[in-house]
This record gives structure tokens, sequence and C-alpha cells, in this order.
């Protein structure tokens, strides 16, 4: 290992550490200046600070050098990188703005209506950007030990944001099982993490990918073991059983953040970590004559997630666990992309996961907004089109393009990421697994289509009144809507920047 | 000006678009739109005409329209003085129509439509006018049909005019069918439907003699074929026997509709069709004689103008009468086309159509003043009431009948001397001559009922109070007395229109009397000196006595039936029919035409169409049936197979698919144990597969 100077990883973490800053002054000012404010003061200042480090970071993302590599792959920055990090942060920036809805009392007298969840604004806030420095991290390295430290602390806020509504059982077991959970598949990865280590004697990528060109049956042991740790992470069949519990349980903008930036991210990494580090024991996903490496095991993984999340999706009552099955199926997706393995797929994935992740906010950001009126269930937004008519626009262009319907970008994603798997490399035998994802996207449609059709048609309950949403939460699905149009429309917008 | 020529009928047409476009309740917009439309137009049909009064040479714009094959159909619009003068007739008393129709719609819901269906026909006629193509001025003389049939029926919740729309757009059809085969059979043989085209047109020399030189069948030339179907629809449009039958029904449509298309403008424009082609009409194989065509046009002119007179002079229906006396007066029309030219046709239709007007738009104001009454005995003496109406309504009458001096003596005399003169036969002169005389007896008739004399409709409204007053309360009686109302003069807007065409109908002669001829010498294109010796010609003088003569004989004669003893009841008989009843009745009865339409023509398409019936139902139905069946069968096959071969295997597709669901979501127990024992079985699975096929 050589010598990192520290004024060169100060210089290149800036970004992160503007949102550390960020997040302490948010603790301080929350827990000194505003103790005792109105929730409503509170919150409007918490969420400025944080949108305000955001956006620091996000300059400084955009001004810091364009590409550097640290000894080891400590940490490593390239413009796609960067693309990635810009991205993830425009993602927190929509969860903070979208986190006011949660944060709103309901008014008096709703039936079933919840009141703000939580007391703890400034704690609240401080988690999801510690959250967002995680994450920077984690996209940002190619050494394992950094990879798994970086997971690690994302976990851990993410256990605390999935239990930080203490008032609801629901919630706390909700992270107590995400953290069970979390904690093995950890172990897993880190198991296959040190057969690695012991395998190749580097925890670097760029050096684990020299030595991984001969096939040992330790290697499969420890890919296996590494794909069980990210499938965790990306909650992928048959790793995914912590996912439905956790979207419904946990608050509903922690559900989103979960199921948005942290896919991102996790996303990102497991492509690098397979791509970069073991490309060499790629193997074969044929149906006949399958060879081993990840390939298979990642298809069978894949082929289970579309399977599973789609099929499962259809007799859910739950929007929140139909949204959890969903993510578990658009993660069958998104491997394919990893197995491909091309230059191409990779940029499809990251299109992919982008619109993917701001749809789904969106769709939570939605049922968030809904909260305050106790809506849950399928059955509870029946002629919702009445009673809130822009946030059902909104949900119809979210849904729509989670479906993958023309012209929302949605459909340009799965166009784009089945295109570049059918054109992969042919011994990587990925036809039927196209196929399966095409199929299963048809099926997907249906329940998508179910709760749209409870909204557009369905007839209003009885004595059901407007419901008024805040403005900020209206203005950001607004646009969050729009640009979900807009790069359907337009692909070439995201295209340019994703493919290096 | 030729350049922006087809904006006259543009403009009234794009007005039609607009109204078309607003709510029924801008009223004041759509009448000013209207009326502003039209007005431009007037300029323009004005500035035109005036610019023909220095040059009168032809002035042509032609354009290519579409090309099928190698072919290229042209359309076209000329300026002539025929057309001009024709522009600013049609342009300035529709305009005048226009602005009396705000007063006699005023209380009309669909005031709106009405004036949106007007501007349309403005714009069409127009168009008809300045056409230089017999396409274009057949799709001018198609959209007028159909803004008559719209008009006709505006009504539309009166049966009667529902009825007389269809039958009018009916019967012009017939008409039309022969034009529209007249117009095939020409572009066939010349390949143009262009009138003037630099001399490649067809109403030039070249395609003329095309025309004359070959023979059709029973050795007719192909001209006069051609000519022939040209004036059938001519006779259909302007209601010459035996297509007269329609133009008595239009009257159902509103007055100013009545004034503007079924007297003034419209039904002129199928002698105004045989005007603008009368090249061909006249065309013969040897120069000199009188073509098969023109003699068919006099004689069937001759024959309408004494048949709708004679019919006239027995309705007791104040528009009625008018409209056979329009009918009598385009025979008089086609009379001078047919013995004295284009000039001769032409002056009457012009004279004609300003008096002809007059007397509708003072019949309208009439029955708007009558509260809606139509049936001449149950008015009379409303001269007192409405001196305007009734001062205007006697020029026009004295115009109609030619009296001396007034435009309708001008213009009738000019025909009637014309066909002094034709070679051919005496007879149609003849029968100008009687057609004079009935003229003057039905008018004076009219004129003794509606305006002079006592009024009757106040007897029977006594009468009606008192019987009222016997079954209900004198109060209640009273309130239907007062219904019935005094008759009153029409308002201003109404009355003024109906000056200015009084003033016209009293002078308008004078621009073609025999001293002065400027009308056909504009339309010749010869400059007009002021000559009374022309009055000197052979038989001139002689002819206007006689013809003054048949004047005042008719109008003797009317006093004699109905001025000499006072009409007293609504109920007692018409003076000619005391002297002959039985004449007077196949008179009252329109002399059977239509009922001989009924026996004849009527019952041979209702044998057809039962024919036509019974073979639709059994043939033709019988195969579809069995088609039907095959299908259905099929149909039956198929719908069995999909339900339970394809549906039902999609169904326990989805069922499968459904359960593989709630299996997959059974797994999710809730229990975290189970969850992390999941994780290492998949491990250990995953693991195995893999070092098993690595073992492979």
């Amino acid at each position: 290992m050589s010598a990192v100077s520290y004024s060169q990883l100060v210089w290149v973490t800036l970004p992160e550490i503007a949102l550390v800053v960020a997040a302490l002054a948010v603790l301080a000012c929350d827990g000194t200046v505003l103790r005792g404010a109105a929730i409503a003061r509170r919150r409007g200042v918490a969420a400025l600070l944080a949108c305000v480090g955001s956006v620091a970071a996000m300059l400084l993302v955009g001004s810091g050098p364009a590409s550097f590599h640290l000894p080891d792959g400590m940490l490593v920055m390239d413009g796609r990188t960067r693309v990635v990090q810009v991205a993830l942060l425009v993602l927190t920036i929509l969860t903070v703005l979208l986190s006011e809805a949660m944060l709103t009392p309901a008014a008096e007298g709703v039936a079933g209506g919840k009141t703000a969840f939580t007391h703890h604004i400034g704690e609240y806030f401080a988690l999801l950007l510690f959250a967002t420095v995680a994450v920077l991290f984690l996209v940002s390295t190619q050494n394992f030990l950094l990879i798994f430290l970086a997971l690690e602390f994302l976990s851990l806020v993410l256990y605390i944001l999935t239990g930080f509504d203490k008032q609801s059982q629901l919630s706390t077991e909700a992270a107590l099982k995400y953290f069970l959970f979390g904690g093995i598949s950890a172990a897993f990865l880190l198991f296959g993490i040190s057969l690695i280590y012991g395998l190749s004697g580097s925890i670097d990528l760029s050096q684990i990918a020299v030595a991984a060109l001969q096939p040992d049956p330790l290697w499969m042991i420890a890919i296996v073991m590494v794909v069980v740790g990210f499938g965790f992470k990306v909650a992928a069949a048959p790793f995914h059983l912590w996912a439905p519990d956790a979207y419904q349980g946990a608050p509903t903008i922690s559900a989103g953040f979960v199921s948005s930036s942290s896919k991102v991210a996790s996303f990102f990494i497991f492509a690098q970590v397979l791509t970069l580090g073991v490309f060499g024991a790629a193997g074969s996903g044929m149906w006949h004559g399958a060879a081993p490496g990840w390939v298979p095991v990642l298809c069978v993984v894949a082929a289970l997630s579309l399977l599973l999340g789609n099929l499962a999706a259809l007799v859910q009552t739950s929007l929140r666990r139909l949204l959890a099955y969903s993510a578990i199926g658009h993660a069958g997706y998104l491997l394919l992309a990893i197995i491909a393995h091309t230059p191409q797929s990779t940029s499809a994935l990251l299109y992919y996961v982008f619109t993917y992740a701001l749809t789904v906010l969106g769709a939570f950001g939605v049922l968030a907004a809904l909260e305050a009126q106790g809506i849950d269930r399928i059955a509870d937004v029946a002629g919702l089109s009445r009673r809130a008519p822009f946030l059902s626009a909104c949900m119809l262009v979210f849904l729509l393009s989670l479906a993958g319907i023309p012209p929302l970008a949605g459909f340009f994603g799965k166009f784009w990421l089945f295109g570049t798997a059918l054109n992969a490399a042919p011994q990587l035998g990925l036809f039927w697994l196209v196929m399966l994802a095409i199929l299963m996207s048809v099926v997907a449609l249906v329940y998508y289509l179910r709760v749209l059709k409870q909204i557009f048609v369905a007839d209003v309950p009885a004595n059901a009144g407007a419901i008024h949403s805040g403005l900020v939460t209206r203005v950001t699905l607004g646009v969050m809507a729009a640009a979900t149009v807009v790069l359907g429309c337009d692909p070439g917008l995201l295209i340019r920047w994703v493919v290096r | 000006m030729i350049r922006i020529l087809w904006l006259i009928p543009a403009i009234p047409v794009l007005a039609a678009g607009f109204i078309a476009l607003l709510k029924r309740g801008q009223r004041k917009l759509a009448a000013t739109a209207a009326i502003g439309a039209l007005g431009v137009s007037l300029v323009m049909s004005v500035a035109a005409f005036a610019s023909m009064l220095g040059n009168s040479g032809l002035q042509v714009m032609n354009f290519r329209w579409l090309q099928f094959g190698t072919q290229w159909i042209s359309l076209g619009w000329l300026l002539d003085p025929l057309a001009a003068i024709m522009l600013v007739m049609v342009s300035f008393v529709g305009l005048l129509i226009f602005i009396y129709s705000i007063g006699y719609m005023a209380e009309d819901e669909n005031f709106t439509r009405f004036f949106c269906f007007l501007s349309l026909f403005a714009g069409a006629m127009l168009a008809v006018v300045i056409a230089n193509s017999l396409l274009l001025l057949f799709m001018g003389w198609e959209l007028v049909g159909l803004t008559s049939y719209l008009l006709i029926g505006f009504w539309y919740h009166k049966p009667e005019a529902a009825a007389a729309a269809k039958k009018a757009f009916i019967v012009t059809r017939v008409g039309d069918l022969g034009l529209l085969l007249g117009m095939v059979w020409l572009y066939g043989s010349t390949g143009t439907l262009l009138f003037y085209n630099h001399g490649a047109g067809c109403l030039e020399h070249g395609a003329l003699a095309v025309l004359v030189a070959h023979t059709t069948i029973g050795g007719m030339a192909v001209s006069t074929a051609i000519a022939l179907l040209i004036f059938l629809g001519a006779a259909g449009k302007s209601g010459q026997v035996p297509f007269h039958i329609w133009l008595p029904d239009a009257m159902e449509g509103p007055t100013p509709v009545s004034a503007l298309i079924h007297a003034a403008t419209m039904v002129a424009a199928g002698v105004y069709l045989i005007a603008r082609v009368y090249p061909l009409m006249s065309i013969t194989v040897t120069p000199g004689t009188i073509s098969t065509a023109l003699q068919v046009i006099a004689w069937i002119g001759a024959i309408t103008a004494f048949f709708a007179a004679c019919i006239a002079v027995a309705q007791d229906d104040i528009k009625r009468i008018l409209a056979y006396s329009t009918i009598s007066q385009l025979g008089y029309m086609m009379l001078g086309l047919g013995v004295g030219g284009v000039a001769v046709g032409m002056f009457h239709l012009i004279t004609h159509a300003c008096f002809k007007a007059l007397l509708f738009l003072g019949a309208g104001s009439v029955i708007h003043g009558c509260g809606g009454e139509q049936d001449i005995r149950k008015m009379g003496g409303l001269r007192r009431f409405m001196p305007i109406t009734f001062v205007t309504y006697a020029s026009g009458m004295l115009a109609l009948c030619g009296f001396p001096l007034f435009a309708g003596f001008w213009s009738k005399d000019e025909i009637l001397h014309a066909a002094h003169g034709w070679p051919m036969s005496l007879g149609p002169f003849y029968l100008g001559t009687a057609g004079a005389l009935l003229t003057a007896f039905y008018m004076m008739r009219q004129v003794y009922y509606v305006f002079l004399g006592s009024r009757r409709t106040a007897d029977e409204a006594a009468e009606a109070a008192a019987k009222a007053a016997d079954e209900t309360t004198a109060a209640h009686g009273h309130a239907t007395a007062h219904g019935h109302g005094e008759p009153h003069e029409s308002p201003a807007v109404m009355g003024i229109p109906m000056i200015i065409l009084g003033f016209l109908a009293a002078f308008l002669g004078f621009v073609g009397t025999p001293a002065w001829p400027w009308f056909s010498d504009f339309l010749t294109g010869q400059t007009t000196t002021l000559d009374f010796g022309r009055f000197g010609e052979a038989g001139l003088l002689p002819l206007m006595a006689v013809s003054s003569l048949m004047v005042f004989a008719g109008l003797g004669l009317g006093w004699w039936f109905y001025g000499r003893k006072p009409i007293v009841s609504a109920s007692q008989p018409d003076g000619l029919e005391q002297a002959m009843p039985p004449v007077f009745g196949a008179l009252r009865r329109r002399l059977f035409v239509d009922e001989l339409y009924a026996v004849t023509v009527v019952r041979l398409v209702r044998w057809g169409s039962a024919l036509a019936d019974v073979f639709d139902r059994f043939v033709l139905g019988g195969l579809a049936g069995l088609m039907a069946l095959l299908v259905n069968g099929l149909g039956h096959i198929d719908n069995s197979l999909d339900t339970h071969a394809v549906n039902g295997g999609f169904d326990l597709g989805c069922r499968e698919l459904a359960t593989g669901g709630r299996w997959f979501a059974a797994w999710q127990s809730g229990r975290v144990q189970t969850y992390l024992r999941t994780i290492g079985i998949a491990l250990i699975v995953l693991a195995v597969m893999l070092l098993w096929w690595g073992k492979a």
C-alpha cells in the first residue's frame, strides 16, 4: 500500500464533507436554536439546510477533479461516477422535499389519519444526509474494504430510518427484520470478500480481476456469497424477504429512499464488483451447457426475481407491498443488464435505474401525501381522481412509467435494457431470460393498471372529501412527473450523461 | 379587378362559416357579419360593374384545380357585362333582404342559423354568377340548391315545411341530373368545361364547331342534345313546366327567403345559366336558322308563362299567388331568351328581381302585420293600417302587371315585341299576351282582397269573442280577441328596403326603353344613344298599345269581379267562382298537376320501390341472410373454440399465475427465522449448482 496524502484525501472527499457539515448543522440547529419551535418551522429550516448541503455537494462534485484514482482503488472518480453521484444528490433533494408531506400534522377529524410520525425532525434529516454520504462513498470506491464499510454505514442508517416511526409497531418490526437480514447477508458478504482476498491476495477490484482468470471451485463459493450480500441490498429474490415488510412498515419516505437512492448506489457497485472484479469468471447462462461463473448465478436470481416479484405483486392488497414486489421485479430487469455486462448495457442499467428511482420515489411521494388520509390499501384509493386530481395524474405518470408504457421514461429504459441484453455476447445465452422479462412486464401491467383503475374508474366512496396536499409536495411531484414525461420523449437528455 | 373577383363570393361564404360558429344568443353579431360581408361584396360588385362600363370586354382568370391521368380540370372566374350586372343585382337585392330579415326574423330563436344560411346562399349564388367553368357553376348551383333546401325547411318542426323542402330538393335534382349529364357529355366532347379560355373554352368557336359537326341519335346535333340537357337543369331550377310544382310549396320557408331565393335570385339562376351558355344554345348547323334548343326554350317559356298565370288566378294564399306569378314571369324570361336573345331575357330578369322581391317583402310585411295570416280572404282594408306597405306594394304590382312606364312594362314589352317578330310561330306571342291579361287580373284581385275594401278579420274576431263568451268568461273572450290584434305597419328596418325597391320597380325600366336601350347595348358592348325615332319602328307602337290594352282589360276585369261589389265576408265565394265554378275549381286545384304526378310519376316510383323492396327483401336479403347464417355459424364455432380452448387455457394460465403469486406471497410468512433460513438454503443451493456445473 502506498501512502495517501491527507490533503488530497480531503480535497477529493469535499462533497461528502459538505454533506456531513450540513447534517451536523441540521442537528445543531434543531437541537439548540429551534428547541420548542413549531414542527412546521423546524421542518422548514432542517429541509432548507439539507437542501443547501446537497446542492453544495453537487456543486463540489461538479467542480471537483474530473477523475482521480487513489491507490488500491480506495477512491476512484470518473465521468460516470460523477453522474451517479449527482443523480444520488438529486434524489436526496427530492426525498427531502417530499418529506414535507410526511411531517405535516394531519388535519383534525380525518378518520384513520396519522399525525406527523416523529418529533425528531433534526435527526431525521441528518440521517438522510448521512445515508447520502454513505451512497456517495459506495459509488466512488473500487476497494472491497471501503465497499463493505460504506455498505454497512448505509445499512445502519437505513435500519434507523426504517424504524423511525417509534409509535408504529410495524415500523419497529420492519426495522428489526431488516437489521437481522442485513446482518446475516453482511456476514456472508464479508465471508465472500475474505475468500476472494485469500484467493487473489487483494481487495482492489482491478487486481482481483487479474487473479480471477483461473476458475477454482472456491471462487464459485466466494462469488455466491458476494451475490448473496448484494442481492440482499438490491432486494433480489430469494434475498428479498425483508423488502415487503420493510416497505410496508417503514415511514413512507424512508421506504422511498430505500427503493431509490440506496438502489441506485447498490446496483452501480454491484455491477462494478462483478464486471470489474470478477469479470473473468463470467460463465454462461445458456439452458444447455451452462458454464459456471457469476452469470448463471445471476440468471437464476434474476429469473426468480422476475417471477416472484411480478406474480406476488398480483395478489397484494397493500399499495406499499405492491411497490415492494414490483421493486423485486424491477431488480430482475436490472440484473439482466448486469449479466449482459457490455458497455451499452451498463449505460442502459444506469438509465433504467435513474428513471426507476425517479418514478418509484414519485409513487412513494404520492403515497406519503395520501398517508395523512390513512390510505394504504388499494381499495382505499377508489375514486382518487375526483378527490385529488393532481396527485392522481402524477400517480398515473409514475405507475405507467414503471409499467413501461410509451412515451414515458420507463418505456425507453426497458426498451434499451432489453435491447442491449439481446445484443450481449451470444455465449451468455440471455435470450430466454429476456423473453421471460418481456412476458413478466406484461404481467406487471396488470397490477399497475389495477391500481389506476381504482383511482380513475371506481366510484368515490361516500363521505370522502377532497384531499389537499402541501404546495412543496405538489410542485416536487409535478416536476418529477414532468421529468418522467420529458425523459421518455427525449431520452437523449439523460443518455448523453450515462454513456461513457 | 379580375384578380380579386373571387373575393365577392368568398366573403359571404366565410361570413357563413363564422356565423356557424357563433352561439345562438349572438344575434347582433350574426346579422352584422352577414350584412357586413354582403355589403363588402356589393361594393366590390359595383366596382366590377363600373370597370365594365369603361371597357366591356370579357376578362377571365383560370387556374388548374386537380389532375387525373394526364388531364387537368381547370376552374376559373370571369367578368363580363352579363356577370357584372348579375353581381350587382344579387348583392344589392340580397343586401336589402338581409336588412329586411332583421325585422322579419326578430322573434325567431334560430336567428343566427338563418343568417348563416342566407350568407352561404349569397356566396354560392355569387359564385354561380362569376363562374367561368360549368363545373364551378355546378358547384355553386348545388350549393344554392342545398341552402334553398335548408331555408325552405327552416321551420322544420312544421311537417309542410319539411315536406316542401324535400320536394324542392328532389324535383330540382331531376333537372340537375340533366345538367350533370350535359356537363359530362360536354367534357367528353370538348375536353374542357371552361366557358372562355382564350379560344379553347367550350363556348368558343373551336369547341362549338366540333359540337355542331357531330350528330347523335335521331340525327340531332350533339350541341342540341347537350343544350337540351342543360336546359333541363335550368328548367328544374327556374320552375318551368313541368318542373314548377316545387316552387309554390317552397313558400313554406320564411318570407325573406321566398323573396331572395324563390323570386329574385336562385330561381333566376336557370335563366342566367341559359344566358351564360347562350352561344351553345343558339348554335346551328346552318347559320341564320333558329336552333332547336331555342325553339324548345321559347315554347316551354310561353307555356309556363300562361299556365302559371292561370293557376295564380284562383289561389287564396298571398304567397302562393306570388309564387305562381314568379313561375309565370320566369316563363316570360325563358320566352325572351328563346325569341329575343340574352338582353331581352336578362332585362326582364333584372326588373323582375326588383319588383318581385318587393312584392314578397310587401307580402311578408302584411303577414307580419296580421300575425302570421296568409289567407287573402281573411285580410282586407289593410291600406289604412299599412300605408307604406300599400304604396310600395302597389308600385310593385303595377310593375308586374306591365302598367305603362313602370319597369315591367318595358321589359315585358320587349319580350312580346320579340315574340311577335319570331319567324317560327306566333303561338308564343299569343300565349304571352294572354298571360299579360291574366297577370293584371290576378294582381288586381289580390290587391282588392288584401288592401282595399273593409277589414274582414275584425268581424270574425268579434264572432269568436262572442262564441268564447258563451263558453268561458268574458275576460277570456276579450283576451282571445286581443290576441288577433290590429294589423300594424312594419318597423323601419323592413320598410326602408321596400321603399328602395318600390322606387326601382317604378323607374328601373327606363334603362331599357326602345328610345334609350342602354341595357342591351351594355350587354353587347355598344354605346347608347337617345333616339325617340326608334318608337316608330314597324309595329312597336301598336304592340305597346295592344299590351297596354291587355293590362287595362285585366285590371278592369279585376275591378268587375272584385271591386264593383265590396267583399264583405271571408267565407263568401270568389267573384270568379260565381261566374265560372268548374274552371275556377280546376284552377284552384292548380290544374291537377300535383295529382297528375301523384298518379303517374309518384305511383311509378312507388311501384318501382315496391318492386325493389321485394327484390331486396327476398333475393338480396335471402342471399345476405344465407351469408349471415354462414358467418354466424363460423362465429359460433370460433367462439366455442375461443371460450373453451383458448380462453379456457388462458384462464387456466391466469389462475396458475395468481396461484403462483399467492404461493410466493405465502413465503412471506413474517417469521424472520424463515427468512434467514432462506438465505442459507439459497446459498447452499447456488453453490452446489455452480460446483456441479463446474465438475461437468
